[in-house]
């Protein structure tokens, strides 16, 4: 028997909230995601270069801020839920000293004969407006 | 500008559509450990399935897997860092024409990324060795902003593992814009 890791199908409702998350974003976390996931755009990690371009400071890249939105939705789900699919309209940057607050919710529920496939809205905004809109689907076995 | 003038610019783009953003390329390494724990660290994600083999055997997935939110990342060319400023961020020279530079060219010089969307059809573990394809999918026509004028161009990466199975899609929109037509002017 195989013990129970996270939510399982009957945990989750239409209309549930997902647990608010509120990221600190520093120039660090911008920095560490940036890095991490390869990518080395000036923009990322160089004030000056970021300004020149018009930006208030270094902001967060998509891959981190994909990243993120998976994170918000898996530490909800737990271990056991595979992410089918992020997709995110994309608004004002993520910038240190703006906390980012990631809020969702079930959209919908499709329980199927091998696993229930949930869809969940996601929302992050900071200050400045928002930052990443989208829906996230995922699916957790039955 | 009425709408019914022709978008000369618009018409010299038509033949990038359904052509490969730029060319294929293949990840410089395997999907491994290292750099999955050094993501995991960075955005402190603490789902055991992305590093701990205990829990993560246990799991559906059989194994550690990588976060999807990575597959990007796998094939991420190794940056020169050298001139990467200069080159607008791009890690590596690029060659050749494509339509983000024939719009630079045409005065087009903004870039707004507005939209991403990622289809995972399998999580990755490590040892998987991954290459892409890409295609530009629609280019729209000249719409106005509150940026300025400009086109939204859209372009599909996908992935595909070392048997050419693919394991991931990415649709990514930009919208390149003429920063001198913001407010109206142009």
């Amino acid at each position: 028997m195989v013990k129970k890791m996270g939510l399982g199908e009957g945990d989750i409702q239409v209309g549930d909230a997902l647990p608010d998350f509120d990221l600190n974003v520093t120039s660090t976390v911008i920095v560490a995601g940036a890095i991490a996931s390869r990518d080395f755009m000036p923009a990322h990690h160089d004030k000056d270069y970021a300004q020149g371009q018009g930006a208030p400071d270094v902001f967060m890249n998509i891959l981190t801020t994909n990243g993120y939105v998976s994170r918000f939705v898996t530490d909800w789900a737990g271990p056991e839920a595979m992410i089918r699919k992020i997709s995110i309209r994309l608004g004002g940057p993520a910038i240190p000293g703006q906390p980012l607050r990631f809020r969702g919710e079930v959209l919908e529920k499709d329980v199927q004969e091998e696993e229930c496939v949930i869809s969940v809205s996601v929302h992050a905004a900071n200050d400045l407006g928002n930052h990443a809109t989208g829906t996230v689907t995922l699916s957790l076995p039955v | 500008m009425g709408s019914e003038e022709r978008d000369e610019v618009r018409e010299s783009l038509e033949k990038y559509i359904g052509q490969p953003m730029g060319p294929g390329s293949e990840a410089p390494e395997d999907v491994n450990g290292p750099m999955i724990r050094h993501w995991v660290d960075a955005l402190d994600d603490q789902n055991p399935v992305y590093s701990d083999p205990e829990v993560a055997q246990e799991s559906r997935f059989g194994g550690v897997v990588a976060p999807p939110a990575m597959l990007q990342t796998w094939t991420m060319p190794r940056p020169r860092i050298e001139g990467i400023a200069e080159r607008g961020g791009a890690p590596t020279e690029m060659s050749g024409e494509n339509v983000v530079s024939a719009l630079d060219k045409a005065g087009y010089v903004g870039t707004l990324a507005t939209n991403s969307e990622l289809e995972f059809e399998r999580y990755l573990r490590p040892g998987d060795r991954l290459h892409l394809t890409n295609e530009l999918e629609s280019i729209s026509a000249r719409k106005k902003t509150g940026l300025g004028l400009g086109y939204f161009v859209t372009w599909i990466t996908t992935y595909l593992d070392a048997n050419d199975q693919v394991v991931g899609k990415q649709l990514f929109r930009i919208f390149k814009f003429d920063p001198a037509t913001m407010g109206g002017a142009g």
